[in-house]
């Protein structure tokens, strides 16, 4: 019943090609993701710090995006921004989507992180003198840096999964690379079995990473793989 | 459709999901092999994007030489995905679970299946379910990804409204606002229960019990 038989030796000379995909993959989603954080850390202040009207605003934008597909999302904003005769290129829509999408999941965290700091610390810091800058700088920041840096990397475990649905979009990263392969040698099952396996290596390599910056910058104890 | 599918995706997966975890956390040696299988499967199915699995399974099938629906298809790559998510929460959980609990239902002379059922589920349920249900959401969110290997489901109708010249706008709104409308109540629903849950087993958390 199967009759299939695995060529790997057409795919090799390729890899090059995937790989360098790769890359395209990491520095989309880092982009991405550092505005995510941007706006996440704002979107997390107004939810906290805000008036009513901003808080219920930035409320929405997250349930929005947190609810939402995010390759739905794309197509609206690929097909829709067009209408409004803003035409960007399918890496800055791609880049967009995943800012949004990336704000709102982070200033979920974010928010979380702000109220979990305990009441006694941020009265101390007030009998101490010290102004809402100083309080954010030296209470609060640290405490998120340390509670929430390990849903922030997972978040960018999953984003990087996520920035598969570029290749829709004809942006030539990992997946894309592998679609151009797939219609030059038709040798499908190889071409994706091998791509799984670099998306694999890939969240391998970068999760190590952020749990050695962890380690290293926030004193986070956490077992490296 | 989306709907069925994330149902059905999610249903077995979490079956599976609590079958890997209690063959994973089987105390015997000639079960090892079987335990270091399971981590390997959770490992590399959580690090595949969904849509590079949907195209993986769907040649996959085609290669087997099977003839089934893409419905199916799509089917099977939230079940194969859930699995290995879901499979991880709950193994969380259990490990959440104090040792002591394990060896008292031990004591009392209970079977591993009794110990589970009667001792160690319901005490890692308050645990797994609020994460459960977000990765439910994710998963309704993610089979719109199918519509790229041909699967019928909403993000496919979206896109034959745009192409018989609808405005992308208001095709792909009414898009996001239906799905807007089946994750959003999942996600309410999962705070709610979150909530019960909290108040009915009233565990003592780490810190009181030093």
């Amino acid at each position: 019943m199967i009759d299939y038989t695995f060529q790997w030796g057409v795919i090799l000379p390729h890899l090059p090609y995937l790989l360098g995909g790769a890359w395209v993959t990491l520095h989309l989603t880092f982009s991405g993701f550092m505005l995510g954080l941007i706006i996440g850390i704002l979107a997390a202040v107004a939810q906290v710090y805000g008036t009513t009207f901003l808080r219920r605003i930035v409320t929405a934008y997250v349930i929005f995006f947190t609810n939402t597909p995010s390759l739905v999302t794309a197509f609206f904003l690929f097909f829709g921004l067009p209408e409004f005769g803003i035409v960007i290129s399918p890496y800055n829509c791609i880049l967009i989507n995943l800012a949004l999408n990336a704000g709102a999941y982070l200033a979920d965290v974010f928010r979380g992180g702000i109220n979990s700091v305990r009441k006694p610390e941020l009265e101390a810091a007030q009998v101490m003198g010290f102004s809402l800058l100083q309080q954010v700088q030296y209470v609060i920041a640290p405490h998120i840096a340390k509670t929430q840096y390990g849903p922030i990397s997972n978040l960018y475990i999953i984003f990087i999964l996520g920035s598969a649905l570029a290749s829709i979009f004809g942006v030539e990263e990992l997946t894309g690379r592998a679609f151009n392969l797939d219609a030059e040698l038709f040798r499908s099952l190889e071409i994706y079995t091998i791509l799984a396996g670099l998306y694999v290596a890939l969240t391998i390599v970068a999760s190590t990473v952020l749990k050695l910056i962890g380690r290293y910058c926030f004193r986070i104890k956490t077992r490296v793989l | 459709m989306t709907l069925s599918m994330a149902a059905i995706g999610s249903a077995l997966g979490f079956i599976f999901a609590m079958t890997l975890v209690y063959f994973r956390t089987w105390p015997s040696y000639w079960l090892i092999p079987l335990r270091y299988l399971i981590v390997a499967y959770v490992e590399v199915f959580r690090r595949i994007p969904f849509l590079v699995l949907a195209f993986l399974v769907f040649f996959a099938t085609k290669a087997l030489g099977l003839n089934i629906s893409l419905f199916f298809v799509a089917c099977a790559t939230v079940v194969l995905m859930a699995t290995a998510f879901i499979a991880e929460i709950i193994r969380a959980g259990f490990e959440s679970i104090r040792p002591n609990q394990w060896e008292s239902a031990e004591v009392l002379n209970f079977g591993r299946a009794r110990t589970i059922f009667y001792v160690i589920w319901p005490q890692t349920l308050p645990i797994v379910v609020p994460s459960a249900f977000s990765y439910f959401v994710m998963f309704i969110k993610e089979t719109s990804l199918t519509s790229q290997i041909g699967a019928f489901e909403l993000m496919t109708a979206g896109k034959y409204f745009n192409n018989i010249g609808i405005t992308p706008i208001l095709s792909f709104g009414t898009c996001l606002a239906l799905y807007f409308l089946l994750s959003y109540p999942l996600t309410l629903l999962g705070h709610y229960v979150e909530r019960r849950l909290k108040g009915r087993f009233n565990r003592p958390t780490g810190e009181e019990a030093g």
